[in-house]
């Protein structure tokens, strides 16, 4: 492959990190107080609650399913383990990371099983247990619980050094790490093939309802972590914590590469999603824009986002169309020089 | 060889003139002619890959042809498509029967267009003319069943009748649709030809089967790889003659790999005891030596699909044991099998073989990854190399091991599903139709590797569409009909046109099979 279609593969591949690097710059010159470390540092943690959520619904989308029920894990998970810890004489603030932990993991585990063994639509089984879940909250959760245990808010209060903020490292990290699993691991792979051609993975000996299962899982996992910060961030538990979240989720895995076919995406480019989405909020707050509008900006992000997702197909089969025939033309030309020498 | 006959009966319906169709490295159908006359039974046939169901496709306006002339009734149809096929009365029933399956037998039969209807619809008035029709082809169904309870040979049934007497077609074409048929249907469909020519109108038969078609058709047309044989009145045909007007003259001298090198071991390495589903296959028995290449040659629907699958435990089986170096096994899914080393090619690489959206390399280390990879950690250092020297030995021709599957031709995708099997170096190998759709330098190629390199490794069990890549490295051939195998060939006694004709079913011993 000559080196310029590289360029242009990975440009394409890479795609929303030139939209964030655009915007970016733009604002720096554009909005005041954008560009200081402050700012920075605050886009960061505002976009970690985000991109928990564009992670996990990223990697349920790559196995070619989609999980609306994790907005509402983010307030079930904290919500029941708050519940059952405040009747505890003396409760384990680890005891209590664990077990939210846990519940979102199990959330995941009962949306997997369903949908990869049962084969429930992943679309309807997630949509019954996310409003199952939110009417629970609702329900044994009035309005807000707070006061909560100074090592379960540490994610989300927590900061390094007293400046960085814990849940900002956290986010960056976990993204690093799947960014490892997903393109360096056989574990990875086998979501990616899944995702890919369900049949063709299953027939080949990979055992496709597990891998369906995890992603699932870690979702809910993921989902869960997100509900660690959201709580921590504002000392409390509320029973609002996430609504409507999960569609911006969307948005963030379709800008970062993700798909409703399936198989593709790399956690790299949901992180530029996830931050896109962040830097867009924010930006548009210091301007001064009114919140409904922040709010419509934000849908015409996502109707971008799934023009992208058409065009970024289309121009990646254009930039190897052309590739094949300079490559065709030269071996012709070759041919006919030697024939003519 | 039977001279081919200008017939000249009645008018011209349909001609084709110079049908070529290409495909992307393939040429379907090359300068194809066809002449159907009115009140006739015009019969195609062809081996599998012969290219009847681009003719088909064709005809019915479904495939624009890439070159050549269509004429309907004496008048040059520029661009066929379905709509205009429909209007020119041409009607087609497919193989697999096509069917609303929630609505009842009266709506599939007045679908899309409800008779005497304006503004709302009179359901009395179509049940009592549904009732009617099917009182006058005798074909006992009730008219409010739903088409879910119908069984496919009914199913299939109706839309014939749909086609004959409420589309009142005049070029009523029929694909294949007497496989799907029972004996009792079949008498029907014989009965409804019969009827439908007397009153004027043309029939278009395709058949695997050379028996129906002879005494079912006026005319028949053979194609052969791509290329009109000729056209031939039934009347001067046998059996005999027809098999071998179909299969051609081959010379197997020149076909035949390599005979010197086959090595085969005595041990046997897998065998298989009355292996049952039944409804599928029944009662198969085979052996399998270390390097054997082995063989099944049957026709669409005669369970060779369902056995392969049912081995690699993607399907299940009902009764019968299956043993791999002796030791009896049983696998529930494929992913076992894999791990014991037995795989399955799938027959159908877009849907069941190949991930279209990832890369040549993705595909081809599916089943090997962990031999790329340390502690489950994949290196490029050894999956690349390990793409790159598959990708030689297949001859897959892309630019880059990262090239997406999409974008490659159907002969260089093949090239990849078996490359990925190969890959493995399984001890048993399934290869469904391993040369499905691929042209003819990619099917040399693809059965060079089977015999040079998988064989060195692997005990081989082969489908192909045609019995000719059979014969050329097979040591056995099975044949299977209708689920059983009820012949076996070894190499030397090859005879293409003798195995085709076993395959029909036609040199059965009576009472063998029902």
């Amino acid at each position: 492959m000559r080196r310029r279609t590289k360029i242009q593969l990975f440009l394409l591949d890479n795609l929303v990190w030139i939209l964030l690097l655009l915007f970016f710059i733009y604002n720096t010159f554009a909005t005041d107080s954008f560009f200081t470390m402050r700012n920075q540092v605050n886009i960061l943690f505002q976009s970690s609650l985000m991109g928990m959520l564009v992670l996990a619904q990223g990697i349920v989308m790559m196995v070619g399913e989609l999980d609306l029920s994790i907005d509402a894990t983010l307030a079930f998970a904290p919500g029941i383990t708050i519940l059952v810890t405040s009747s505890m004489v003396e409760p384990s603030p680890f005891l209590a990371i664990l077990m939210t932990l846990m519940i979102g993991g199990l959330i995941g585990l009962v949306n997997g099983i369903f949908i990869a063994k049962l084969r429930a639509n992943s679309f309807l089984f997630t949509l019954s247990t996310q409003i199952i879940m939110r009417g629970l909250v609702l329900f044994l959760i009035p309005f807000s619980i707070s006061g909560l245990l100074p090592a379960y808010a540490f994610l989300g209060r927590g900061r390094v050094g007293g400046i960085f903020p814990v849940a900002a490292v956290a986010f960056v990290v976990i993204f690093l790490i799947f960014e490892f699993l997903f393109s360096k691991t056989i574990f990875g792979r086998k979501f990616l093939l899944t995702g890919g051609n369900r049949k063709a993975s299953y027939i080949s000996g990979i055992n496709t309802s597990r891998v369906i299962i995890m992603a699932f899982v870690i979702a809910g996992l993921l989902a869960a972590v997100a509900g660690l910060i959201a709580a921590g961030r504002q000392n409390a538990v509320s029973n609002s914590m996430g609504t409507n979240m999960v569609m911006m989720a969307f948005a963030g895995a379709i800008l970062g590469g993700g798909s409703f076919e399936g198989g593709m995406g790399k956690p790299i480019g949901m992180l530029g999603g996830a931050l896109l989405l962040g830097m867009i909020d924010n930006a548009l707050t210091l301007k001064g824009v009114n919140v409904n509008l922040v709010s419509a900006a934000k849908g015409g992000l996502i109707f971008i986002a799934i023009m992208l997702d058409h065009f970024r197909v289309k121009l990646n089969a254009y930039i190897l169309y052309k590739e094949n025939l300079k490559n065709l033309i030269e071996t012709a030309e070759d041919s006919a020089g030697s024939v003519a020498s | 060889m039977v001279e081919p006959q200008e017939v000249t009966r009645g008018q011209r319906v349909l001609e084709l003139h110079h049908i070529t169709k290409l495909y992307s490295g393939t040429v379907a159908l090359d300068n194809v002619e066809l002449a159907v006359e009115r009140g006739e039974v015009h019969g195609i046939i062809g081996k599998n890959g012969a290219g009847k169901s681009t003719l088909v496709g064709i005809i019915s306006g479904i495939i624009p042809p890439s070159r050549g002339e269509i004429i309907i009734n004496g008048k040059p149809v520029h661009s066929l498509t379905p709509a205009v096929a429909k209007k020119h009365s041409i009607s087609i029933i497919t193989q697999e029967p096509q069917v609303i399956e929630e609505s009842t037998v009266t709506e599939n039969l007045f679908m899309p267009k409800y008779l005497g209807s304006r503004d709302f619809i009179n359901w009395r008035f179509l049940d009592q003319k549904a009732k009617e029709i099917l009182d006058r082809v005798g074909f006992p169904v009730e008219t409010y069943l739903k088409i879910r309870d119908l069984s496919i040979s009914e199913k299939q049934l109706l839309l014939v009748i749909k086609a004959c007497y409420v589309e009142e077609a005049d070029i009523i074409i029929m694909d294949e649709v007497s496989a799907s048929l029972n004996q009792k249907d079949q008498r029907i469909l014989y009965r409804i030809i019969d009827e439908r020519i007397k009153a004027g109108k043309t029939v278009i038969f395709i058949s695997h089967h050379t028996k129906e078609l002879l005494e079912v058709c006026d005319r028949v047309s053979v194609i052969r790889d791509g290329h009109s044989v000729g056209c031939y009145d039934t009347a001067a045909l046998d059996m005999k003659s027809l098999a071998s007007l179909i299969v051609g003259e081959t010379h197997y001298d020149e076909l035949v790999l390599e005979d010197k090198s086959r090595e085969i071991g005595e041990e046997t390495i897998f065998e298989l005891r009355d292996f049952t589903a039944y409804g599928r296959f029944e009662d198969i028995n085979l052996k399998l030596r270390k390097g054997e290449i082995v063989g099944i040659a049957g026709l669409r629907g005669s369970g060779r699909t369902e056995l392969f699958k049912a081995i690699a435990g993607i399907d299940t089986h009902e009764k019968g044991e299956l043993y791999l170096h002796g030791v009896e096994k049983s696998y529930n899914s494929p992913e076992k099998a894999s791990a014991d080393g037995v795989m399955y090619l799938a027959e159908e690489r877009e849907n069941e073989g190949l991930v279209n959206i990832a890369s040549i390399k993705k595909n081809l280390t599916i089943n090997i990854l962990s031999k790329v990879s340390r502690r489950e950690v994949i290196y490029d250092r050894l999956e690349n190399p390990k793409a790159d020297e598959l990708i030689k030995t297949m001859n897959i021709k892309a630019f880059s091991r990262e090239q997406e599957i999409n974008q490659l031709s159907g002969g260089n995708k093949q090239k990849v599903l078996v490359g990925k099997i190969l890959a493995k170096a399984p001890r048993v190998c399934l290869l469904d139709e391993a040369t499905r759709g691929v042209d003819i330098e990619a099917k040399e190629s693809i059965l060079n590797t089977i015999n040079e390199e998988m064989r060195k490794t692997s005990c081989i069990l082969i489908s192909s569409p045609g019995v000719d890549d059979l014969i050329k490295i097979c040591d056995r051939i099975m044949v299977l009909y209708k689920g059983r195998i009820i012949d076996e060939f070894a190499r030397p006694e090859f005879n293409e046109e003798k195995i085709y004709r076993v395959m029909q079913g036609e040199l059965l011993k009576s009472g063998e099979v029902k």
